[in-house]
């Protein structure tokens, strides 16, 4: 297993360098550059000034000095400066708006997975009644609903009509006037907070998997549920900086309601719809007819056996999925005025801010990696079949 | 009609565990009913080993299932009973249910290459079934040990129990399959074609290790198979079943000596005998009837080589052939002595 890791950990260095070469040159090779955009609009700057410009930014040299000079400077943690912010470094950039994406979208990615993952056992276990076509319907109604026209009706309802929720941004300024704290700060602690409180009901969740005393099993699911819940209470209630910084990382949760609601009902169905066929595949199978006749109880039938083994398609869904953590938010970025990643992918691109363009991208690629290498770690974990062996 | 009933004092004087009695099982479906058991009855005594055959979809594992209730969704119980100890099993809630599967009755499926769930141990799914019915429950050294055992007496390696169920051959996996049915102590086995999917000579192994398993520790067994010859060689008393009926019951000698139904008469001609007299083999023309729509009279009638019109008409009772033997044909008397019928 670790010799398996290891080779993969290489493997993804390569990978890496392969995406970040292509992305670099396809960017490069767009029409025009950084500095003929930038002063489209006013022809009467003299060429000289262009050719300072130019040389400012580097963009004078010959693209493969460019090239390697980008790629040296990656790789010592300098991704240069944006152009279009001149001369505002990028990781400053990403590093600003990378938390804002990460906690909006990640919030959502787990809450329409666990939705979906639970609409579609339920389907596949209650098949037929009217129960299923109910949820079937709705679910499959609202995946193929547009997302802007659909965010923004639930904008108009919940936020105008009801006036419930807020209507755009992550924050209230109102209330941030005298706030002691940089928002990203409250962002990262938020994330960190709630990473570690997912860890530890995953962990919980995994540990209860494996074991068989099915006492210890419920006591391992529930009690991780409730670690988690307490870490959570006891870090924005118990600690002092929590405290702190309650208020402000209630009003970004208060921010984020809408924007996870609207992603988790267009997003879920499609979860639903995979975990339900999978789950009646495995409902046919006949390890399911082997548990019932060990005189299992229905609801240890339908989640140890068959919603366990009905699991594996919907992890690797995931993979695919924590990919557009990043860059599938374009469109809801802009809806909900999102100030994050999706905003400065377009802007970067459109003016052919290279350095910020690239850097966006690169942060795609590596989650795309990280992503698809934690699942396949945990795919092997879930499916012995597959376990990579010392000599496999 | 009533449902034949057996007289059961030829199995020795054993009592009887599990009595079916005019069972009839009827299949909902989108094209209407399918009548997949009718008024079935058979007995079985502790200790006895009992075969059901027949063709695929003659009602065999849908009366195997039923003694567990574990009948698809869509099986309507039209009338009938299944008696264990006395206990109809059909009036059973299902958590009362739960407690009789595994524990009194248990199963080896047909084809164990699928009965393991794949992404748990081999040990892990047989404590599983422990853990549900031991009361008290057994400790955990303890469930080990008995797994040991249990490893032990079908001819495995303790070790193996540690092993996911791909990494097992099919003779592995079958025995292991035994080994988690004999994990609870139940009182009979249904083994629903418990040597199909392997090859000969473990099959024979098999077939061999589950009589003595049988014998050693008095279970009950009922073999449910399509093979004459593997069900000859393990049990006691066999029934054959046709399109849903039990058309033939008896000690599995006087079945094999005298068939009495046309249709165990023509299975049996097709097994070759090697010491026996050479005769020519017979072969059952046709297909299986469609039980949406059964035959009239008796339902083997379009493929018997010697209906009458009274077969066409008439559906035979169950009727005593010998001192413990029953068949439903009108002519039963005459059917050992058939040979081929007159073109």
């Amino acid at each position: 297993m670790l010799r398996y890791v290891i080779r993969r950990l290489i493997q993804m260095v390569f990978l890496f360098l392969a995406f970040l070469t292509v992305t670099w040159f396809l960017l490069y090779i767009l029409p025009g550059d950084a500095v003929a955009l930038k002063y489209a609009g006013n022809p009467n700057i003299p060429p000289e000034a262009r050719e300072v410009a130019l040389q400012r930014l580097g963009l004078d040299k010959p693209v493969l000095i460019q090239f390697r000079d980008y790629m040296v400077n990656f790789f010592q943690g300098d991704l240069g400066v944006s152009f279009n912010q001149y001369p505002r470094p990028v990781t400053e950039i990403i590093g600003e708006r990378l938390p804002r994406t990460l906690v909006l979208f990640l919030a959502a990615l787990v809450t329409y997975y666990w939705a979906g993952f639970l609409a579609g056992k339920y389907l596949a276990w209650r098949r037929g009644s009217r129960g299923e076509m109910l949820i079937t319907v709705s679910g499959v109604g609202l995946y193929s609903l547009f997302l802007p026209f659909f965010a923004l009706m639930m904008i108009w309802l919940f936020s105008v009509q009801l006036d419930l929720l807020p209507i755009s941004k992550f924050l209230d300024p109102e209330k941030w006037r005298d706030a002691p704290f940089m928002a990203n700060e409250v962002f990262m602690r938020l994330f960190w907070v709630t990473l570690t409180a997912a860890i530890a009901m995953f962990a919980a969740s995994f540990a209860a998997l494996r074991t068989n005393n099915r006492r210890l099993e419920r006591t391992l699911r529930w009690g991780g549920i409730a670690l988690a819940a307490l870490w959570f209470l006891f870090y924005w209630f118990g600690t002092p900086s929590g405290q702190d910084m309650r208020v402000y990382a209630g009003d970004i949760g208060y921010h984020m309601v809408l924007p996870v609601l609207v992603l988790t009902l267009i997003n879920f169905g499609g979860v639903m719809l995979l975990t339900r066929s999978s789950m009646l595949e495995t409902l046919r199978e006949d390890y399911i007819l082997t548990a019932r006749a060990k005189g299992l109880p229905e609801g240890v039938v339908r989640d140890r056996h068959a919603a366990r083994t009905a699991l594996l398609p919907v992890v690797t869904s995931l993979v695919l999925a924590v990919a557009t953590v990043i860059d599938g938010g374009v469109i809801t970025e802009a809806v909900f005025s999102w100030p994050g990643m999706g905003e400065i992918l377009i802007s970067s691109v459109i003016s052919e801010d290279i350095p910020l363009a690239v850097g966006a991208f690169s942060f795609i690629g590596i989650m795309a990696l990280i992503g698809h290498f934690v699942v396949d770690v945990l795919y092997g974990v879930l499916d012995p079949r597959i376990r990579v062996t010392e000599h496999g | 009609m009533t449902a034949p009933k057996l007289p059961l004092e030829e199995s020795g004087g054993r009592a009887p565990l599990l009595e079916v009695d005019g069972l009839v099982m009827r299949y909902d479906t989108e094209a209407g009913e399918v009548s997949a058991v009718e008024n079935v009855s058979f007995a079985l005594a502790r200790g006895e080993a009992m075969g059901l055959v027949g063709e695929s979809g003659c009602g065999k594992t849908s009366v195997a299932l039923s003694l567990l209730r574990l009948a698809p969704e869509n099986a309507r119980y039209q009338s009938g009973s299944v008696r264990w100890e006395g206990v109809n099993l059909l009036d059973l809630s299902d958590q009362q249910m739960r407690e009789y599967r595994w524990a009194e009755i248990s199963m080896v499926f047909q084809g164990a290459m699928n009965a393991w769930n794949p992404v748990y141990r081999v040990g892990a799914q047989i404590r599983e079934a422990m853990d549900q019915h031991f009361d008290p429950p057994l400790g955990s050294s303890e469930t080990e040990q008995r797994i040991d055992q249990l490893f032990q007496l079908v001819g495995l390696d303790p070790a193996v129990q540690r092993r996911y169920p791909h990494e097992l051959s099919g003779g592995m996996r079958q025995r292991a399959v035994i080994a988690m049915a004999l994990s609870c102590d139940p009182k009979l086995i249904i083994a629903d074609e418990p040597t199909t999917a392997l090859d000969v000579i473990v099959q024979a192994q098999i077939l061999e290790e589950l009589k003595e398993i049988q014998q050693d520790l008095g279970l009950s067994i009922l073999y449910i198979s399509h093979d004459m010859a593997v069900i000859a060689q393990v049990t006691d008393t066999i029934g054959v079943m046709y399109a849903g009926k039990m058309v033939e019951f008896g000690s599995t000698q006087e079945v094999f000596h005298r068939p009495s139904h046309p249709y165990s008469f023509l299975l049996l001609s097709s097994i070759p005998s090697v010491t026996g007299p050479r005769r020519r083999p017979m072969s059952l023309e046709g297909t299986p009837p469609n039980l949406l729509a059964p035959p009239s009279g008796c339902r083997f009638h379009p493929r018997c080589p010697w209906a009458t019109e009274q077969c066409r008409q008439e559906e035979p009772p169950m009727m005593p052939i010998g001192p413990s033997q029953w068949a439903a044909c009108w002519n039963a008397e005459q059917v050992p002595q058939m040979g081929e019928p007159a073109p």
